[in-house]
């Protein structure tokens, strides 16, 4: 091969041109909403609805930026957001790491029983189950409230929990505890002192990848939460979005003080989630 | 004796508080849910009493049962199917060594990570007739000069609202299978270049077995989560004009929170979940006939 590389490759150099052309291509088109938004955030309403529009705004208005925190309570849907996913992130881990551990270092019986059930409950979308989380909700005194919007998150994320945090742990050997538990430590420790830190990386891409998901969640928040000030950003925004009049600028605005987090987040767990993702099918 | 009782019993500690949260935040909305369906249900959302399959019936027998139904199976067979199509291309692509490959990963992951609500509102406006983007980027470039009305029809909005669907679960597929593309051994190609192989021959008969366990893990989750997505379809047409853009989520929320027909919205929810019980069985039951083989 690279004798040749002297001599042009004329075939080589035009499937080299088409892969760029290409890739270029679909990152231009899956950015070209992201460009959308940002362009119309920065727009004045009169220009938005102005008959001769043009791609980029005429006159830049930053001001939009800072107008939405007057015009909606964007700090508290901020605060709820982060609370929702932080809370969220934190019950499920609480769960999720012993019945993962359990499920990758001991034999009991009904694993089977539990693993299909887990993905079963994958099944049940929440919104298919809204009715009836409406109703537990309201046994516990729970609508309208962001314990509530915690716990469902949390509960609907343990599958996703589980299934990463079980492959991890099976990729790691067992030797390091049971040479723990020989010096004294009983299991509790040993998972703590010795298999925790080893499984660091995968618990942080579980962790951020919960956050993300309990982030984005709409469709239980819109159900159950009615008073505009413990709303999540996902729902709180759409104030803009009246029955009547959208006010593009402050939506798109405010959408992307929604967005922005999360995608550094995800950028940073991308390659390691899809990895325990089909891992964990495989496996399974 | 008592140590021993306590070994058995260790592991059900262990997974207690998983199961816990599970059985009530999930298992009892099921239980719920299916005991709603046969219940007389009043407006005010109280049980009273036994009704049979009465809600059911009611369900099946609604003109506009048919249509969503209808609307429900194309959505989802059209968003897995070009996704996945689309999305294991671009993962070949991905898959080539070249300059900005990590700035074009980087940028695939944006709608993946961006909540579907303002994804779906952003396409809205793009798509708007009289101050859309997408008619002023072609005004401005000069290709058209009168705006286009670009979904005249309701089928037409919901042909975008699965445009948007495709385009937003394409990551999700892409990397999945990227990541099983990049745990080809590459020494595989090596033979079969030396083989003679050309590049469709090395695609069908390398790449895609190869590839095959990580995107069937794709498609059977995206199966589930396409048929199951509200986000979408609620912030582009909320299912009207008179359920020709619905599918069925849109339009059990509908039933239950609009119209105060809890029951048969209940109703709604088991024969989604039925669907996709026997869309699980029938890929359970083929992986393991070929687990046999």
């Amino acid at each position: 091969m690279r004798l040749d590389s002297a001599r042009i490759n004329w075939g080589k150099l035009l499937t080299r041109i088409l892969l760029y052309f290409t890739v270029v291509l679909v990152c231009v088109f899956i950015l070209y909403p992201y460009f959308v938004m940002l362009c119309t955030a920065l727009k004045s309403r009169a220009e938005i609805f102005s008959i001769n529009g043009t791609i980029f705004p005429k006159e830049v208005l930053w001001s939009n930026f800072i107008d939405i925190w007057q015009k909606a309570p964007m700090s508290k849907y901020m605060m709820n957001s982060i609370i929702i996913a932080a809370g969220s992130t934190t019950i499920a881990m609480i769960c999720g790491i012993p019945a993962a551990y359990a499920l990758a270092r001991m034999k009991f019986k009904g694993q089977t029983a539990f693993l299909g059930f887990i993905i079963v409950s994958q099944m049940f979308a929440p919104v298919v189950l809204l009715i009836g989380i409406y109703k537990v909700m309201m046994s516990f005194g729970l609508t309208n409230n962001l314990l509530g919007l915690i716990l469902i998150n949390a509960a609907f994320n343990q599958a996703f929990t589980i299934w990463l945090l079980r492959g991890t742990f099976i990729s790691i050997s067992a030797e390091m505890e049971q040479a723990a538990t020989i010096d004294g430590c009983n299991r509790v420790q040993a998972m703590f002192r010795v298999l925790l830190p080893v499984a660091a990386p995968g618990i942080v891409t579980t962790l951020i990848f919960i956050f993300i998901n309990a982030w984005n969640e709409y469709t239980v928040a819109l159900c159950l939460i009615s008073t505009d000030t413990i709303k999540p950003l996902t729902v709180g925004i759409n104030i803009f979005n009246g029955y009547n009049i959208i006010e593009w600028q402050y939506l798109f605005a405010s959408s992307i003080f929604a967005i922005v987090p999360v995608v550094i987040l995800f950028m940073s767990i991308e390659k390691h989630l899809t990895a325990g993702l089909t891992a964990g099918g495989v496996k399974g | 004796m008592k140590k021993k009782l306590l070994n058995k019993a260790e592991p059900y500690i262990w997974i207690a508080p998983s199961v816990i949260l599970m059985s009530i935040f999930i298992i009892v909305p099921i239980f719920y849910v299916f005991k709603m369906s046969l219940s007389k249900i009043t407006k005010a959302g109280l049980i009273k009493g036994f009704a049979g399959f009465s809600n059911f019936e009611a369900v099946l027998t609604s003109a506009k049962f048919a249509l969503v139904l209808r609307n429900t199976v194309i959505w989802t067979i059209l968003v897995v199917v070009l996704s996945t199509v689309l999305g294991f291309i671009l993962a070949l692509l991905l898959n080539n060594e070249f300059k900005g490959r990590k700035v074009a990963r980087a940028i695939v992951v944006f709608p993946w990570a961006t909540t579907l609500v303002i994804q779906a509102s952003v396409w809205k406006f793009i798509i708007d007739t009289d101050y859309g983007a997408l008619n002023t980027l072609l005004k401005s470039l000069g290709i058209i000069n009168t705006n286009i009305n670009w979904a005249p029809t309701p089928e037409a909005f919901f042909a975008w609202e699965i445009a948007c669907g495709i385009f937003v679960t394409i990551p999700f597929v892409c990397f999945t299978a990227l990541s099983g593309l990049q745990s080809i051994d590459s020494s595989l190609y090596e033979a079969a270049t030396v083989d003679g192989a050309n590049y469709w021959q090395k695609l069908f008969q390398i790449t895609l077995p190869l590839v095959k366990p990580s995107l069937t893990v794709a498609t059977v989750l995206n199966i589930i989560y396409v048929f199951n997505s509200f986000p979408i379809v609620w912030t582009i047409t909320k299912g009207d004009p008179a359920s020709r853009t619905d599918t069925l989520v849109t339009y059990l929320y509908k039933l239950a929170f609009y119209n105060g027909k809890q029951g048969e919205a209940a109703a709604v929810s088991v024969i989604g979940f039925l669907i996709l019980l026997v869309c699980a069985s029938v890929y359970m039951v083929s992986t393991l006939k070929k687990g046999d083989e």
